[in-house]
C-alpha cells in the first residue's frame, strides 16, 4: 500500500449503515465495520466517479478503520413491486434488449436487508497529499449525495474530523502520521448514551478500549473487500491483509474507579 | 455544467396510532438509535408512496411540450455533433421523430409520456444518424422518410426515461446502459423520540350466533405505535437535469412536484384501522451548494414528552440546523420552512429555518432559487 505521512479522517455515523462483505441478491448482509470497497465507494461518489471510471489510486491509500461504537445488528424487510401493480420483470433479456415478464407472473420479490444500527466508526485513510487534498474537496462537496453503505443511510454530521486540537488556527484538515497513530489521537466519538451504558453502575469510564482494523501487508487476517472495479459488468473484489489492534481512548469523563481495580470484563463491555 | 446544487428536505411529521410501515411479523418497524427504540418507517416505503402520487401530480401540458422539446433537443445535439447547419438538423430532428407519431390520444400520451429521455439516449439517437448525416439532409422528403423508417428510432427511445425515473432511478442488471442514478436520496424515517410497540387485542364475532354460542368468531392483536417522524430527503438538482438530458424546465418541474407529494404522501399500512393520514407539522427546505446536511443528529438523544414531543422536536430541529450553520460553517443558500412557531422560541426559528411561510410560497421560493441555480451563468 502506498502510505503518506498525512491521513484524512472520516466519522461514519448515522442511524443506519450497512457495509456488505459477501452479500448478494436476496439476503444482504452487513458486516461489524466499514469496508474498504465501501469507503472507496463513498470517496469515488464525492468525486463523481462514474462505476466505470478507474479506482487504482483510491485503492492504494491505506485505511484504518476504528469502532467507537459497535451498534447492533437490525434486520429490514424489504419487498419489491412495481407501484403501478404490473408484474415484475425477470431478469432474462429477450431478442429486441427488452426483459421478460416474469412467467408465471410475479407480483412481489421479498427480501431481506441488514444495517448496523447506532454505530459509529472512525475511518483514516492515508495517501499521496494531492489525492488527499481533492479528497477533501470532494468530502465537502461531492458530486454525488454521500451514503454509509446503501443509499437510504444517511451520515450525520461532521463527516470530515479535522485537527483542532492540534492545529487549531493553522484550519489544516489532515492529520499528520499513519493510520494506526492517528487512530490514536482521534477523540472518541461514541454517543453519551454508549457512554453510560459501558460504566459500571450507570457511571462513564474514563478510557475505553476501542478495536480498530488496519491495512497491513504483513497482517494475520485477511479481508475480501479489496475493490478491483465498480463496473456493472466486470465487478471484482480481491482480498487484503489487516492487521487487528486495541487502542485505549481517553473517554473525556472523570475518572471515578480506583485506578488499582482491576476489572477482568472491562474489555468485553460489561 | 450545473453547478452543485442538493435540496434538502426536513419534514416532522406526527403520526396517531398506527402501522405504516410493517416487517413480516406484522410489526411496525423499528431501529435503535442514541441507544432507545425508535419508530422506523423504511425510506423504500415512503419513496413508494412519493412515487405512486409523482405521476399523478405530473401536468398534462408538461407532456405535449416535451415533444416539442425533443425535437429541439435532439436538433441541437446533431448539428453539434455533425456539423449540419440548423435548419437542416431541425429537418433531419423532426424526420427522425415523425414515425413515433405523436398526436393527441391516449395511447399517444402514454408514448410521449415514455418519451422523456436523458442524454445517453439523446446520443444514442445521434449515433444512428451520425456518419451519414448529410446525405440525409440532402435527400428530397420521401426518400428521407423511407431512409429513416428502417432506423431503430423506438428501440432507442423506449428505453428512455420519464421524470420519475429520473428523480427515482433505475436498475436493470442485465442492461447497465439502462441504469440510471438516482436523483433522490431519501433516509429512512426515524422517530424522534423512544417509542415502544403496543398491541390492539382484537376479536370478530359472527352476527349470526346463535344466542347460546358466545364466544368470538376470531380473535387477535395488531401491533401499533404512534411517533413523532423526522424524515429527510435530497434532491442533487445537477444530477436531475443530468438526467433530463439538460432540460432545466423538465427538472424544476420534477423539483416541485417531488417536494409536493414527497411531503404529502404517506404509506399506507394499516389505513383502514388507523385511519393515519396526516400533514406535517414542519417542513424545511433548504438550497445548499456544497453537500446535503441530515439533521438526525439533533434526535439522537431522544425528545422527552413532557409539554407535546412535536413542538420540542421543532425546536430541537432549528437548533441544530443554527448549529450546523455556525460549528460547521454549512449555511444554506436559501431556507424557506412551513411551521408553527412555539412561544417563546419564534426567535430561534425564524432564525434557523426563515420565517413560517405557507407550503405553496415554500415551494414557489424553492424552485425560484433552483432555476437561478440551473440557468447558465450560475455561480
Amino acid at each position: 500500500m502506498a502510505g503518506g505521512d498525512a491521513c484524512l479522517v472520516l466519522r461514519l455515523a448515522g442511524p443506519l449503515q450497512s457495509w456488505g462483505g459477501q452479500s448478494q441478491f436476496n439476503r444482504r448482509d452487513t458486516l461489524g465495520e466499514p469496508t474498504k470497497s465501501g469507503v472507496v465507494g463513498l470517496l469515488a461518489a464525492a468525486q463523481g466517479r462514474r462505476r466505470q471510471d478507474p479506482i487504482e489510486d483510491l485503492v492504494s491509500l491505506h485505511l484504518g478503520v476504528r469502532t467507537d461504537q459497535p451498534g447492533s445488528l437490525l434486520r429490514d424487510y424489504h419487498t419489491v413491486s412495481d407501484y403501478r401493480g404490473r408484474p415484475l420483470p425477470s431478469a432474462a433479456v429477450g431478442a429486441k434488449g427488452t426483459q421478460r415478464p416474469t412467467s408465471p407472473a410475479k407480483f412481489t420479490h421479498v427480501t431481506e436487508r441488514f444495517y448496523l444500527q447506532d454505530a459509529v466508526f472512525v475511518v483514516a485513510v492515508s495517501g499521496r497529499a494531492e489525492l488527499l487534498g481533492a479528497l477533501v474537496e470532494a468530502v465537502r462537496q461531492p458530486r454525488f449525495p454521500l451514503a454509509l453503505g446503501r443509499r437510504a443511510c444517511v451520515p450525520t454530521q461532521p463527516l470530515l474530523l479535522a485537527p483542532e486540537q492540534e492545529q487549531p488556527a493553522a484550519g489544516a484538515v489532515l492529520w499528520a502520521g499513519a493510520p494506526a497513530e492517528v487512530l490514536r489521537r482521534v477523540a472518541w466519538q461514541g454517543s453519551a448514551p454508549h457512554a453510560r451504558s459501558l460504566g459500571r453502575r450507570g457511571a462513564p469510564p474514563a478510557h475505553v478500549d476501542l478495536p480498530v482494523t488496519i491495512d497491513d501487508t504483513h497482517g494475520d487476517d485477511i479481508r475480501t473487500d479489496l475493490p478491483r472495479s465498480f463496473d456493472p459488468l466486470t465487478r471484482a473484489f480481491g482480498s487484503r491483509r489487516v492487521q487487528h489492534l486495541w487502542v485505549r481512548i481517553p473517554t473525556g469523563y472523570e475518572d471515578t474507579a480506583d485506578a488499582d481495580t482491576h476489572d477482568p470484563f472491562a474489555l468485553l463491555g460489561w | 455544467m450545473t453547478p452543485r446544487t442538493y435540496v434538502d428536505v426536513h419534514v416532522l411529521q406526527t403520526v396517531p396510532p398506527s402501522n405504516l410501515n410493517r416487517d413480516d411479523a406484522g410489526s411496525p418497524k423499528q431501529a435503535v438509535y442514541g441507544g432507545v427504540r425508535r419508530a422506523r418507517v423504511s425510506s423504500q416505503a415512503w419513496k413508494r408512496a412519493t412515487r405512486s402520487a409523482f405521476v399523478d401530480h405530473v401536468p398534462e401540458e408538461q407532456l405535449a411540450t416535451r415533444t416539442k422539446k425533443i425535437s429541439g433537443l435532439l436538433a441541437g445535439r446533431l448539428a453539434a455533433r455533425t456539423g449540419l447547419p440548423t435548419e437542416a438538423a431541425t429537418r433531419l430532428a423532426t424526420s427522425l421523430l415523425e414515425p413515433l407519431k405523436i398526436t393527441a390520444g391516449k395511447k399517444a400520451a402514454e408514448t410521449s409520456y415514455l418519451l422523456f429521455f436523458g442524454r445517453p439516449q439523446l446520443e444514442s439517437l445521434v449515433d444512428l444518424v451520425a456518419e451519414r448525416a448529410e446525405e440525409l439532409a440532402s435527400l428530397g422528403d420521401a426518400a428521407l422518410k423511407g431512409e429513416v423508417a428502417g432506423l431503430p428510432v423506438h428501440q432507442q427511445l423506449a428505453s428512455g426515461h420519464p421524470l420519475d425515473v429520473a428523480l427515482f432511478g433505475r436498475m436493470v442488471a442485465d442492461i447497465p446502459g439502462l441504469n440510471v442514478d438516482a436523483a433522490t436520496q431519501v433516509a429512512h424515517a426515524i422517530s424522534t423520540h423512544a417509542v415502544e410497540v403496543e398491541f390492539d387485542y382484537f376479536t370478530a364475532v359472527d352476527d349470526e350466533n346463535p344466542r347460546e354460542d358466545t364466544g368470538a368468531g376470531m380473535i387477535g392483536t395488531v401491533e401499533f405505535n404512534s411517533a413523532t417522524l423526522y424524515r429527510f430527503a435530497t434532491v442533487g438538482l445537477h444530477q436531475l437535469v443530468e438526467n433530463l438530458g439538460g432540460d432545466v424546465e423538465a427538472a424544476v418541474t420534477a423539483l416541485r412536484v417531488f417536494l409536493t407529494t414527497f411531503t404529502q404522501s404517506m404509506p399506507r399500512g394499516h389505513e383502514n384501522s388507523f385511519a393515519h393520514r396526516t400533514v406535517p407539522g414542519l417542513v424545511s427546505v433548504a438550497v445548499r451548494r456544497d453537500q446535503p446536511v441530515n439533521l438526525v443528529s439533533a434526535f439522537e438523544s431522544p425528545v422527552q414528552g413532557r409539554s407535546g414531543i412535536a413542538a420540542a422536536s421543532e425546536v430541537r430541529l432549528a437548533e441544530e440546523m443554527r448549529r450546523t450553520s455556525e460549528l460547521w460553517g454549512l449555511s444554506p443558500l436559501l431556507v424557506a420552512s412551513t411551521y408553527s412557531a412555539h412561544n417563546g422560541e419564534a426567535k430561534l426559528q425564524e432564525e434557523a429555518l426563515g420565517p413560517p411561510m405557507p407550503f405553496a410560497d415554500v415551494v414557489a421560493a424553492v424552485v425560484g432559487e433552483a432555476r437561478r441555480r440551473l440557468s447558465p451563468g450560475a455561480a
